[in-house]
């Protein structure tokens, strides 16, 4: 019988949202330049254009910034802004966060970002700019009004013994 | 695209992104009142209050609920005759389901006979949960 994890030391909930912050700037970045390139006529041009498309290269840099926090969350670069420079010049958190839902977050900020660009990379119109739309959205509740919908996915999907505690057991 | 007509995209993106979040938050704890005996407690270990019980909802994963949890123990323990009781819902779907609690933290105010009288979903001030403790016990509280 597998022992439950326990539930991993917290996070300060503050850097998720600062991270949130950039990503969101970035993500509007890119989705105002795969507006103005070549996703709205994705399907006319060449693999090359679609690839060297300036939205289509923030949008990676954005994707693969996703992959660095899952893989690695404390080398991440807007994870060390944070602690460097950010952290120290704020009061100490009322409370950890748990740091699992955050996480589910990226990862689903991750795959959102990651179908864009690969249906993009087939020539799929628009691909480029809905994802892009769609994760700025997430990335900017999550900034500015601290709403997590990554988080409220992981949480949904908690209850229902799919991920987490529960689903060790299971 | 043309570079006008994206930037009225992006500026539009972020109008609709503001609002969705502005009506999200101005939802956060909100009373809601209840119709008295449509809620039912039993089995959950509750013990009521003499004038008042406040009842939080929680799971494992809930980042806000310790602040709101020591919030509210304060509370009752201000009010006299008011008990504050927890209940984990991290393994209780069944719960929350019969209660519809859809998020937590989720807060019931209970009156003195343990009926559910409003309920607060998300985040709740101190200034709301007094506010409904005042008018469900009828008393006067000085607030801290």
């Amino acid at each position: 019988m597998p022992t439950p994890d326990a539930a991993p030391r917290g996070i300060d909930p503050r850097g998720p949202r600062f991270a949130a912050g950039i990503t969101a700037a970035l993500l509007l970045i890119g989705t105002f330049l795969a507006a103005i390139g070549t996703s709205a006529h994705a399907g006319q041009a060449s693999i090359v254009q679609r690839l060297v498309d300036p939205g289509f290269i923030v949008l990676l840099v954005v994707d693969l910034l996703f992959a660095w926090s899952l893989i690695s969350p404390r080398t991440q670069p807007w994870s060390v802004l944070f602690r460097r420079v950010v952290q120290p010049r704020l009061v100490p958190p009322a409370e950890l966060e748990d740091p699992r839902p955050p996480r589910f977050a990226q990862g689903v900020g991750f795959t959102v970002v990651t179908v864009g660009l690969v249906l993009h990379a087939f020539g799929v119109p628009w691909a480029l700019v809905i994802a892009g739309a769609a994760a700025f959205i997430a990335a900017f509740l999550n900034a500015v009004f601290g709403l997590c919908l990554g988080c409220q996915l992981y949480l949904l999907l908690a209850r229902a013994g799919i991920v987490g505690r529960s689903a060790a057991r299971a | 695209m043309t570079p006008v007509a994206a930037l009225l995209l992006i500026v539009g993106l972020v109008a609709v992104a503001t609002i969705a979040g502005v009506v999200v938050a101005r939802r956060d704890g909100r009373a809601r009142r209840v119709a008295s005996g449509s809620l039912d407690l039993s089995g959950l270990g509750i013990d009521t209050g003499e004038s008042a019980t406040l009842v939080l909802f929680s799971t494992e994963f809930c980042a806000r609920c310790p602040s709101v949890k020591r919030m509210l123990r304060d509370v009752a323990g201000t009010a006299s005759g008011a008990t504050f009781a927890e209940v984990d819902l991290t393994h209780r779907a069944d719960v929350a389901s019969r209660l519809r609690i859809v998020q937590t933290p989720t807060t019931f105010v209970l009156d003195a006979a343990g009926e559910v009288r409003a309920r607060f979903g998300g985040v709740v001030s101190r200034h709301s949960v007094t506010a409904q403790l005042d008018h469900i016990t009828g008393a006067h509280h000085a607030h801290a």
